[in-house]
C-alpha cells in the first residue's frame, strides 16, 4: 500500500478513516492489525481485500498495480476469488450449504472441476481436522469446527493473502490459540500472507509483525510482546 | 457449479413449500374467479342452447323473455306457424319460483313447454320426459328431489318423473320443467280469493292462455332475418335470432355480474402480485448476510441474480400447481357452476411467470446493493 487514504463523505461532513497508509505485506508473513474500535481497521482490511475503493494512493497485489486513483482492474470480485481468502468471526459459513459445498464454492466459481474441488476440500478439511464433517451442515458444527471450515474455505482458492477479521472472537481461549497456531502454521507451510484483525493481545507473539491503527494512521509496532 | 437456489430451498423446504402453497391458494382463488365468470356465461346460455331455436318471438318493445318481461297470447302460435318457412312453433313460459324442500324452500326457474313438441329438457339423466300433461314434473338434481317425489306447487301436486343434471337458469338457479298449461296456470292464474274479488269488482280475471315467448324452428335454407322481418311487420312482435338473444343475455343480463367478477379477479391478481413481490423481497432480506458473504468471497452478480430469480420462478411454479389443485378440488363445492378452462390456466401461468420475474427484480435490486463489506465485523 502506498499512501492509501479513505475519506467518507465530502465537504464539511467528510471523515477520513485512513490517512496515507503505506506498508507492505510479504508472502508467508503473519500480520496483526490492532487498534481501538472506530480506528479504521475494518476500512483498512476491506481496502486490502479490494472490497472498499480507496480515495487515493496506490495498491499492489502480488506486484501488480490494482489501484491508482481508480481500480486498475475491471472485476474486483474475480480478483478476490482468485487471490484472496477471507475468514470472519464465527457463524459466517453459508448456512444452506454443507461443509464440502462451503469449501468448494470459491474454486467452483473459479471454474475448477467439481471433482478436483471436492478432492482439494477433502484434503484441506482433513488437514484442519474436520474431514469427517464433510457432509454436515454449518448448524451441526461447534464454533471451533466452523472456524476451521472457514479457514479451509479461505485456502480453497490457493490465495496469495488471507484476511481474517477477529477469527478468534467467538472462541474460548484454548480454541482461539489453536486457530491462531493453525493460521501461523499455514502461513509458514503454504507461503500465504495472513492479516488478522484482533483485539486479543495474548495472540500477538504468534505474529511476525503488528500494525497499529489509531485515528486513521497506520504505524508499525516494533515490539512483539511475549505470550502470556 | 452448486445451485444456490436449490440448496437454499432444500435448507428451509417446509417454509418454502408452505409459502408457495399459501400463494398457490391465492392463485387458486383467481382461477376460481375466472371459473365463476365462465360458469356465469355457461349457465346463461344453457336454456337458449337447450331450446336452440332459429328465432325468439317476444312482446313488442321488450328484450324478453330473460332480460325483460314479455307476455303474449298463446294463440299467436297459430298465426306464427302460418309464416312461410316456419317448421315448428314452441310456446314457452319462464318463471322464477320457490318450491318447498324440507325446511328450506329451493329457488328454481320453471320452464313451461308444450310437451307435444320436439323439445326435450336439458340433460335428462334419470326417468323420462313428461308423457301426460297432468301433474308431472322434471326437476334438476340440484334441487335434491328424487324420482317419484311429490312437489306441491300452486294448486297441484306434481310427481317427479325425470331428473336433469346441471340444468340451471342464467341466474344459476336449478331448472324445473312443466307442461305448458300447468305452467301457465302457475304463472297467470289468480288465487280463488283474487278471482272472487275480481267478480265483485265486475272486472275480468286475466286469461291464463298466455306465454312469455315463442321459439321458432325454420326449415333448412330459410333465412331467419327474412322471417323475422315479416313477423315484425305483420304481427307487431319482437323477433331475435339466436345470436341476438345470446348478446342480450351476456351483455344485458349478466354484464354487471361479469364486470364485477372481472374487477375482483384483477384486484386479486394485483394482490397476488404484491404478495409474491413481498415474499421474494423478504426472502432476499432474510439472506442479506449470506449474500454479503457470497459477494465478499467473489460471487458474481450473475450468480446472485440467478439464485433469486430461480427461487422466485420456483415459488411461482409451485404456487401455480398448488393453485390449480386447490381450484380443481374446490370448484365442485361451490353452489354455482365453476368452469375451469385449461386456456385460462395457461394464461394465468404466463401472468404468474411474468409476476415472478418482476417480483424477483426488487429482490435482485436489493441483493445487488448489499455491501460485501457488511460481512466483515460480525
Amino acid at each position: 500500500m502506498q499512501n492509501i487514504s479513505k475519506t467518507y463523505g465530502s465537504g464539511d461532513s467528510a471523515v477520513t478513516a485512513i490517512k496515507e497508509a503505506s506498508f507492505e505485506i510479504y508472502a508467508g508473513e503473519t500480520v496483526a492489525l490492532l487498534g481501538p474500535s472506530g480506528s479504521g481497521k475494518t476500512t483498512l482490511i476491506t481496502m486490502i481485500g479490494c472490497i472498499t475503493e480507496p480515495s487515493g494512493g496506490k495498491l499492489h497485489l502480488n506486484e501488480k498495480l490494482i489501484y491508482d486513483t481508480k481500480w486498475q482492474i475491471k472485476d474486483t470480485r474475480r480478483l478476490r476469488r482468485e487471490n484472496i481468502g477471507f475468514i470472519f468471526q464465527s457463524h459466517n459459513l453459508i448456512p444452506f450449504l454443507n461443509v464440502r459445498e462451503n469449501v468448494t464454492i470459491v474454486p467452483q466459481m473459479n471454474g475448477v472441476a467439481i471433482k478436483d474441488a471436492n478432492k482439494k476440500a477433502k484434503e484441506l478439511l482433513d488437514y484442519l481436522g474436520v474431514g469427517e464433517k464433510l457432509e454436515n451442515m454449518p448448524s451441526q458444527l461447534s464454533g471451533g469446527q466452523s472456524q476451521r471450515v472457514a479457514i479451509a474455505r479461505s485456502l480453497s482458492n490457493n490465495p496469495k493473502i488471507i484476511l481474517a477479521d477477529e477469527p478468534t472472537a467467538a472462541l474460548d481461549g484454548q480454541r482461539a490459540l489453536s486457530v491462531m497456531q493453525l493460521l501461523k502454521k499455514l502461513s509458514a507451510e503454504q507461503g500465504v500472507a495472513i492479516v488478522v484483525v484482533t483485539h486479543d493481545e495474548r495472540m500477538l507473539p504468534l505474529f511476525d509483525r503488528i500494525l497499529r491503527v489509531e485515528d486513521g494512521f497506520v504505524k508499525e509496532d516494533k515490539e512483539i510482546k511475549e505470550f502470556s | 457449479m452448486i445451485n444456490l437456489a436449490q440448496r437454499d430451498i432444500a435448507h428451509s423446504l417446509g417454509k418454502f413449500i408452505t409459502t408457495a402453497l399459501g400463494v398457490g391458494m391465492l392463485i387458486g382463488v383467481v382461477l376460481i374467479m375466472l371459473g365463476v365468470y365462465r360458469g356465469l356465461v355457461h349457465d346463461a346460455m344453457i336454456v337458449p342452447n337447450d331450446i336452440a331455436p332459429n328465432l325468439w318471438v317476444v312482446q313488442k318493445d321488450t328484450l324478453g323473455p330473460f332480460a325483460e318481461n314479455s307476455r303474449m297470447h298463446e294463440d299467436f302460435k297459430y298465426s306464427l306457424k302460418g309464416f312461410s318457412g316456419v317448421k315448428e312453433v314452441n310456446p314457452l313460459t319462464f318463471q322464477s319460483i320457490q318450491i318447498p324442500q324440507g325446511v328450506k324452500p329451493v329457488r328454481v326457474f320453471a320452464l313451461g313447454y308444450d310437451t307435444r313438441t320436439s323439445f326435450q329438457p336439458y340433460h335428462l339423466i334419470k326417468g323420462r320426459p313428461i308423457a301426460t300433461p297432468f301433474n308431472e314434473i322434471i326437476v334438476d338434481s340440484k334441487t335434491n328431489f328424487k324420482l317419484d317425489d311429490s312437489i306441491s306447487l300452486g294448486r297441484n301436486i306434481y310427481r317427479v318423473v325425470g331428473l336433469t343434471h346441471k340444468a340451471v337458469s342464467f341466474g344459476g338457479d336449478p331448472m324445473i320443467y312443466l307442461d305448458l298449461k300447468e305452467a301457465q296456470e302457475l304463472q297467470f292464474l289468480f288465487s280463488n280469493a283474487q278471482i272472487r274479488n275480481d267478480r265483485e269488482r265486475q272486472s275480468a280475471s286475466s286469461a291464463t292462455a298466455m306465454v312469455n315467448s315463442f321459439t321458432l324452428k325454420l326449415y333448412p335454407g330459410i333465412n331467419p332475418a327474412e322471417v323475422a322481418k315479416e313477423i315484425k311487420r305483420w304481427k307487431h312482435l319482437e323477433c331475435f335470432n339466436a345470436k341476438e338473444q345470446e348478446d342480450i343475455l351476456t351483455k344485458n343480463v349478466i354484464e354487471r355480474s361479469a364486470k364485477q367478477i372481472g374487477m375482483f379477479t384483477v384486484i386479486l391478481l394485483i394482490v397476488a402480485s404484491v404478495i409474491i413481490s413481498l415474499i421474494i423481497y423478504t426472502m432476499t432480506i432474510g439472506k442479506i448476510k449470506e449474500i454479503a458473504i457470497l459477494k465478499l468471497i467473489g460471487a458474481s452478480n450473475f450468480t446472485i441474480t440467478k439464485m433469486i430469480a430461480q427461487q422466485s420462478l420456483l415459488l411461482g411454479a409451485i404456487a401455480f400447481i398448488g393453485g390449480n389443485i386447490f381450484a380443481q378440488l374446490t370448484a365442485d363445492k361451490f353452489p354455482k357452476t365453476i368452469i375451469l378452462l385449461t386456456d385460462d390456466a395457461l394464461k394465468l401461468m404466463v401472468v404468474v411467470i411474468i409476476v415472478s420475474i418482476l417480483s424477483s427484480l426488487s429482490g435482485i435490486r436489493t441483493a445487488l446493493r448489499i455491501d460485501p463489506a457488511s460481512a466483515i465485523g460480525g
